[in-house]
């Protein structure tokens, strides 16, 4: 997990730090056309394969589009998109929070560690999809079961990296607050926290994708309203060009808000810009 | 005012001693360092330099022995003590200007109060319009000189350095050496300059505590017997090369070796107890 979490923090300081010139490069170039070119070759066999080979109501790529009047102008799209995207934005923020909080703790205070280390390495280890029946039993079938699974499922991995990466916090900045006697408070808010801050962003990272499939799949089980329910009924009901394109806006979804929390961190840790090339 | 032979000495080290379980790192180590004098600790490496300096400034405990600043006691590191080091410790997610304030600013001081004093100081060791960068944007040298201004901001009236300019260049090391004399005639700390280079503990030193052996001790404590202001020039003296040379030989002979110290070893050791007056520099 280690390794995981250090390059979760080095691939993103690398792609906070490219400049405009770096993604004009020749080799920038290649990559994006193979990645395009690759992109639509799935689609031409997914759509050719399907056409010839498959039933009618499996989904297809022009089947997918052409469905899209269809879903935005199903009355409950967008309040199901927002109800899941909603709670996974709040989700998201409650494990912000929480999951900082709790990763300082357990990365400066040794007997934090020691009590609550091995049940965040237990219930990183496991799948949590099994928890789901527990919260329907704990919480019914609301709207707090799948908000539950979502900051359960998005904590683990801020709490991990935020505990990994306040634990080696540099000696000298401790010596420099200990001889201006800094008050212990002052120390979190001003050292501990800001040199804990890529690894609350790499922990983030892994946050979103494991927030979304905990909405996702809360909702599969508790059939309340939102995407994830929304994706399962159309299933069963052969609507499968629908449902692609609910799971098009979920992965929308992530790759906005990873980009929103680029633009914040360009934006509000000038800091965090230089790369240690070795 | 007292006479000179009376001057409450700034640090007060008596008998100190440090061990780290089993093995002790150094024992009985006693001397002063006087209001506005420069010591330099040189020693080989391991033999307990950093450890001397953080049990001095109160980061540390030691086995044996006390430590007086000002008169008091060291347990936590006191009141008007700054120290500067090694890696400069500069917060990187502060700019140049917020790491200076930092001794203030995290005292409860605004930013605003304190910004008159942070440019003088940030004029004072010459980061003029580096004031808004942040330390990754600056080189060691010059991160060196924040790191500096950052302890000046307190008004420290002792000032230890673990080896502050072992990270850098030897261009830039030079250049340093004569600012930080300068900088340093602008103020009255007492300073301890910890350092492996013996012609730095020359220049900067007004005594040299030389540690040797294992666990290591005082060996001798050397007056340089240099006035200030001291330049570049300074080097190309005789009296600098013959402490240079005493001091070399005081580090490198070894027990197993007999070759005795240089003749004119008496023209520059003194008895670490023997009073000098300290008070003789003209830095004004
Ligand atoms: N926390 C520690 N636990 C055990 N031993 C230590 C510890 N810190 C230092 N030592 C030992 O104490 C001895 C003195 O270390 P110290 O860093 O003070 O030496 P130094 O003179 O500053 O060396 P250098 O010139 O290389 O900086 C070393 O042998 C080191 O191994
Ligand atoms: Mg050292």
């Amino acid at each position: 997990m280690t390794t995981n979490t250090k390059t979760a923090t080095r691939t993103r300081i690398a792609r906070v730090s490219s400049t405009p010139q770096a993604s004009t490069t020749p080799s920038r170039r290649k990559k994006i056309t193979l990645w395009a070119s690759a992109g639509l070759g799935i689609l031409v066999v997914w759509q050719v394969g399907f056409t010839l080979f498959a039933p009618a109501y499996i989904a297809t790529p022009i089947g997918a589009i052409l469905a899209i009047p269809t879903v935005f102008a199903d009355p409950i799209f967008f309040p199901d998109v927002a109800s899941t995207l909603g709670a996974v934005f709040e989700g998201l923020l409650i494990a912000i929070v929480a999951g900082t909080i709790i990763g300082l703790a357990m990365g400066r205070l040794p007997d934090v560690n020691r009590v609550l280390g091995m049940y965040v390495g237990a219930f990183y280890a496991i799948p949590l999809i099994a928890i789901v029946p527990l919260f329907t039993v704990w919480f019914g079938y609301t709207p707090q079961a799948r908000l539950a699974m979502i900051v359960l499922e998005a904590v683990l991995p801020i709490i991990y990296n935020v505990a990994e990466g306040s634990r080696i916090v540099s000696a000298t900045y401790l010596d420099v607050t200990r001889i201006h006697r800094v008050a212990w408070w002052r120390v979190w808010t001003g050292v501990v926290l800001p040199n804990a801050l890529p690894y609350v962003l790499a922990g983030l990272d892994l946050a979103i994708g494991r927030a979304l499939i905990g909405a996702v799949v809360a909702e599969f089980v508790t059939a309340i309203d939102g995407l994830g329910t929304y994706i399962l009924f159309n299933v069963h009901s052969f609507h499968q060009n629908e449902a692609v394109i609910a799971l098009i806006v979920v992965v929308i979804f992530a790759l906005v808000i990873r980009a929103l929390i680029n633009l914040a961190v360009r934006r509000g840790l000038p800091w965090y810009q230089p790369v240690k090339e070795a | 005012m007292p006479t000179v032979t009376e001057v409450e000495p700034m640090i007060h080290v008596d008998h100190l001693g440090k061990q780290y379980g089993e093995r002790t790192v150094f024992s009985d180590i006693s001397f002063d360092v006087n209001p506005g004098e420069i010591v330099s600790i040189v020693g080989p490496s391991g033999c307990g330099k950093t450890t001397l300096l953080r049990c001095v400034v109160g980061l540390m405990k030691p086995s044996h022995g006390t430590v007086l600043v000002s008169g008091t006691p060291v347990v936590d590191p006191p009141e008007g003590v700054a120290m500067v080091f090694q890696h400069f410790g500069l917060f990187p997610w502060k700019t140049i200007a917020a790491n200076v304030a930092y001794g203030l600013t995290a005292k409860g001081v605004s930013m605003k109060d304190a910004a008159p004093r942070v440019h003088e100081l940030i004029k004072l060791v010459g980061l003029e319009g580096f004031e808004k960068s942040y330390p990754y944007q600056l080189s060691g040298g010059m991160q060196q000189r924040a790191g500096l201004a950052r302890a000046l901001a307190v008004e420290p009236g002792v000032l230890v350095m673990d080896e502050p300019f072992a990270a850098l260049d030897a261009q830039t090391r030079d250049i340093l050496q004569l600012e930080l004399l300068r900088i340093w005639g602008t103020r009255s700390a007492a300073m301890m300059f910890v350092t492996h280079s013996i012609d730095e503990a020359v220049l900067m030193g007004d005594r040299i505590v030389i540690l040797r052996g294992r666990p290591s001790s005082i060996f001798d404590i050397v007056d340089v017997g240099i006035p200030h202001p001291r330049g570049r020039e300074t080097v190309d003296t005789d009296r600098f090369r013959t402490v240079r040379d005493y001091v070399w030989r005081a580090v490198m002979h070894d027990e197993a070796d007999d070759t005795p110290l240089p003749t004119d070893a008496d023209a520059v050791r003194i008895e670490p107890q023997s009073h000098r007056n300290m008070n003789g520099h003209d830095h004004g």
